[in-house]
């Protein structure tokens, strides 16, 4: 009996260790659509986190930006000309000059071209 | 005076045609890298969001963020930006160099070879490389593919032993660009 007792909690023990080392080897992706943005701001101010060297509190952070559309191709558009948000599915039904605001993830600012960048954006308004 | 400010202009006119540099730009490369070992589980990332610049003389400068590499698996990415890359203290990797023997008009429809030389710039160290690039011209746009291998230990990275079975030596990069015109 007492034998059977312990391997029925060894068995148990080593079910629970697979059960979570599974779920941390395979833990989910953040959701940044989901995810609360901890700044809600304009294209400019986002740019000015870099230049002001203060950008840890962006940087891979969620972050909601709004701005005029100045440049849009299949996946990506430009907030003016600073802010470049890539998305993850192909856009449709967004033009050039209209006020957008976008959440997505602050991945770093790019000096060649002077522009803050995030991905996996999703349209807010 | 009349002829001075006549002389002014032309001179002007004829130094910013030989300035004129047409420049070739994306902000939206991609970069994909595999590190994969048979057997294990696929060690693999892509980035979507690349920026390059390309000049009519050949000059070539590409900058991808380093947090905008995606993997399949969540751990593996943030292992990546934490253990590996760093990238909250190195956030860019750049590139900076020149094609070579690079002359726009000779380009056409069809891929033609060339070589690029020049300088890869990660987790703060440089390296020097040398790489065929295939590009070709399609109306404006300006496509560039190439494909090379980095090794993590020539950027002082260093893979500790428990994992290193599983991530190949050798990392293979491979880049496309798709240029658009730019005055």
């Amino acid at each position: 009996m007492k034998k059977q007792v312990k391997i029925f909690i060894t068995l148990v023990l080593l079910s629970l260790g697979a059960y979570f080392g599974y779920n941390y080897m395979y833990q989910e992706h953040r959701d940044i659509k989901e995810e609360k943005a901890v700044v809600s701001i304009s294209a400019s101010e986002l740019v000015t986190y870099f230049n002001e060297n203060n950008f840890e509190k962006v940087l891979n952070k969620t972050v909601q930006v709004s701005g005029i559309i100045t440049e849009i191709d299949d996946k990506n558009i430009t907030l003016d000309d600073k802010v470049q948000c890539s998305f993850d599915t192909e856009l449709n039904n967004l033009n050039l000059n209209e006020t957008i605001t976008v959440k997505g993830r602050c991945i770093g600012f790019d000096e060649l071209f002077e522009i803050a960048k995030m991905d996996q954006s999703s349209i807010i308004k | 005076m009349k002829n001075l400010l006549f002389a002014v202009v032309f001179l002007s006119s004829i130094f910013s045609i030989v300035n004129a540099q047409e420049k070739f730009i994306t902000k939206s490369g991609e970069i994909n890298f595999e590190a994969s070992v048979p057997s294990f589980e696929e060690v693999k990332a892509t980035h979507n969001s690349v920026s390059a610049i390309i000049k009519s003389n050949g000059e070539f400068a590409s900058l991808a963020l380093v947090k905008g590499f995606r993997f399949k698996v969540a751990l593996m990415e943030e292992h990546f930006n934490e253990n590996y890359a760093e990238s909250s203290t190195y956030p860019k990797a750049t590139f900076k160099g020149k094609v070579k023997d690079f002359d726009i008009s000779e380009l056409s429809t069809d891929d033609k070879e060339y070589v690029i030389l020049g300088t890869v710039n990660m987790h703060g160290v440089d390296k020097n490389i040398e790489t065929k690039a295939y590009i070709k011209k399609i109306d404006d746009i300006l496509f560039l593919d190439t494909q090379f291998i980095l090794k993590p230990e020539d950027f002082d990275i260093d893979i500790p032993k428990v994992v290193s079975s599983k991530i190949a030596e050798e990392i293979n990069v491979s880049v496309s660009f798709e240029f658009k015109g730019k005055s």
